[in-house]
């Protein structure tokens, strides 16, 4: 699955209302699972694993973008939640982020976590798609930005 | 005498649905040919690389990720060679390192290939060359003719159980 096909206008929230950054991966999983009416147990591993790969170190980058991912058991297929905040937020990085793509990727497909990981690093090395991403005042904007 | 104008195939694996709907078919295609089959997997350090210097990945995962794509690569070649050896086709499979795009044209230069098969190339829904997947890099670059399967359907699938 190729990062283009994973973006979902009901998985794309702006603008973000956490302040923190567990608050953003809170807000972000809640995206997914309302989306997939999960339990409230899966929330809370998903949100687990997420947190855990950041303890590792953080996956803030420059130009204000985060993207946390983990690798989840039993996911069918990949997921990637898009979050746009007002305010800069600390998630470790040397600046705070704004944007942040939290991916979420089968256990058992490394292939794919990859590939969908190296495509949002390449799309975001572009200055002025970071700056127009963070300017999105709406989830359509954020979508059209995409499939522009 | 072969009227084919291929004589060596190379399927291209990565791990997805679609590349092993193209391994059947590019089985199916060698077996009513008697063209030679070849089939790489590539395990994209590069991509692994990149992502340790953007800070995306940590080193500790970076070991993590090379050894499940290393797993990865194992079982699809294996699953690949078993498919072949089901229709008495003889296949070379390997794995290889690197960026994909790169390995496989360097691939077909090193081995005369005169034929690559793709499983499914992304419908374009954006302009941005950034995201280009690998297999549309390789469609637009392949210095030999490429058969792209389709996997819409479970027809391959069906065809390969039948024949």
């Amino acid at each position: 699955m190729a990062f283009l096909e994973t973006i979902d206008k009901d998985l794309i929230k702006v603008p973000l209302t956490a302040k923190d950054g567990k608050g953003v991966i809170e807000e972000l999983v809640a995206l997914f699972a309302d989306k997939n009416g999960l339990s409230q147990k899966d929330r809370e591993r998903i949100v687990f694993s997420v947190m855990e790969r950041e303890s590792l170190g953080s996956t803030a980058i420059e130009n204000g973008i985060a993207i946390p991912h983990a690798k989840i058991e039993g996911l069918s297929k990949a997921a990637v939640m898009i979050g746009i905040s007002r305010l800069p937020i600390d998630f470790g990085g040397d600046r705070p982020s704004s944007v942040f793509f939290l991916v979420l990727a089968p256990a058992d497909n490394p292939a794919e976590h990859i590939q969908i990981l190296s495509s949002i690093a390449k799309v975001c090395s572009s200055t002025l798609f970071v700056r127009m991403l963070s300017a999105s005042r709406s989830k359509e904007d954020v979508y059209q930005l995409f499939f522009d | 005498m072969s009227k084919v104008p291929f004589r060596n195939i190379l399927v291209y694996l990565d791990g997805s649905e679609g590349s092993m709907t193209a391994a059947m078919y590019a089985i199916l295609l060698a077996s009513s040919t008697k063209a030679s089959l070849h089939a790489v997997y590539v395990v994209n350090t590069k991509a692994l690389g990149d992502l340790v210097k953007s800070r995306i990945f940590v080193d500790q995962e970076k070991t993590e990720f090379l050894a499940d794509l290393k797993k990865d690569a194992g079982r699809h070649i294996r699953h690949t060679e078993r498919l072949a050896a089901s229709k008495d086709v003889v296949i070379t499979a390997e794995a290889i390192e690197g960026s994909p795009h790169k390995e496989i044209i360097s691939y077909i230069k090193q081995h005369g290939i005169d034929l690559l098969v793709l499983g499914s190339v992304n419908a374009i829904r954006s302009r941005r060359d950034e995201l280009t997947s690998e297999n549309d890099r390789m469609l637009r670059t392949s210095p030999c003719p490429v058969v792209v399967v389709r996997d819409a359907d479970d027809s391959i699938w069906s065809q390969f159980e039948e024949v």
